[in-house]
């Protein structure tokens, strides 16, 4: 996939990613994030979450995953902006969704949805280009 | 327990806490812990060759990481926490503000929001360095997990030479969870 390809509304293939407590483990503790909230589900519950949920950071890595699977190695993301919404339990399957919503010379900017069963779980905007642009 | 409300407008555009150096040099083996962790499977994070073949010098960092450089680590995670437990706060901003939150009970974190610049590809051998600033407190609000104080960050990253590599905005919410009577 060449930027040029990228034109405003083009739709990526959704995503499927199914997410198990050790998927929400291994994203927090390969960021090194060692909040409670992320592995152990007594402190979740004491804190008001009826699991351990998954990370921003966690997050942030399965959009960047779900573009550049898509662009191919040439993919440079330059930029990116999310808004959680709900969370990501132990169970829950999220799909990723993507289209190219702006285009330059240069640059693409894809908005990219993240839903479980129960709804929206990441809304984001992501800025790329080709590092052979 | 009943929310006071707490002046925290004072915390708006201070340093957070000193600068965070990286314990270590940006590295094969955290990316490779990293994009197993999301199953992510695009070979410039573990290829050199499959990198230079993209007109990269060779491996690069998956952008996603660049908070994992600055993190504390395992025991001083650990320290802060028994810190917290005790009551005490360190002698800089982010700490005298977590320990105000904690004392009026919003003792609950959710991140909400990030949004990131990336200035350039981070290699293996980059020493980074974050500078932290609480950009704003909000006043209280209710939301649905509870009542409680949304902190914005942000956060300059540099190189070993001093360089900009990455900027970013970060916000989380603390709060008091509805279905805990504090």
């Amino acid at each position: 996939m060449s930027l040029p390809d990228l034109t405003v509304g083009t739709v990526l293939p959704d995503l499927e990613v199914v997410l198990d407590r050790t998927t929400i483990v291994a994203g927090a503790i390969a960021s090194q994030d060692f909040e409670d909230v992320h592995h152990d589900p007594g402190k979740a519950r004491s804190r008001g979450a009826p699991d351990i949920f998954m990370s921003i950071n966690t997050t942030n890595g399965f959009v960047d995953r779900y573009v550049t699977d898509w662009t191919g190695p040439e993919g440079r993301i330059t930029a990116v902006s999310l808004r959680l919404g709900l969370p990501n339990f132990p169970g829950d399957t999220l799909v990723l969704r993507g289209e190219v919503t702006e285009r330059t010379e240069r640059e693409a900017t894809l908005k990219v949805t993240g839903t479980n069963s129960r709804g929206v779980h990441v809304t984001a905007r992501v800025t790329l280009e080709s590092v052979n642009a | 327990m009943h929310a006071q409300q707490l002046d925290l407008d004072a915390f708006g555009g201070v340093e957070a806490e000193p600068p965070r150096v990286a314990r270590y040099a940006v590295n094969e083996a955290m990316i490779r812990n990293w994009v197993e962790a999301v199953d992510d499977r695009n070979p410039v994070y573990v290829d050199a060759d499959a990198a230079r073949a993209t007109g990269r010098e060779g491996i690069i960092c998956p952008p996603a990481m660049i908070s994992t450089w600055v993190m504390n680590g395992y025991r001083r995670w650990r320290e802060v926490q028994a810190l917290r437990e005790a009551g005490q706060r360190e002698d800089f901003a982010y700490s005298r503000l977590m320990s105000l939150l904690d004392e009026a009970g919003f003792t609950s974190v959710v991140a909400t929001d990030v949004s990131q610049r990336y200035l350039r590809e981070l290699r293996p051998g980059d020493r980074i360095t974050c500078f932290f600033t609480i950009d704003s407190v909000s006043p209280l609000k209710q939301t649905a997990l509870g009542p409680g104080h949304f902190v914005t960050l942000s956060k300059r990253y540099v190189d070993g030479d001093g360089v900009p590599v990455a900027e970013e905005d970060f916000r989380l919410l603390r709060f008091r969870p509805a279905n805990k009577d504090g």
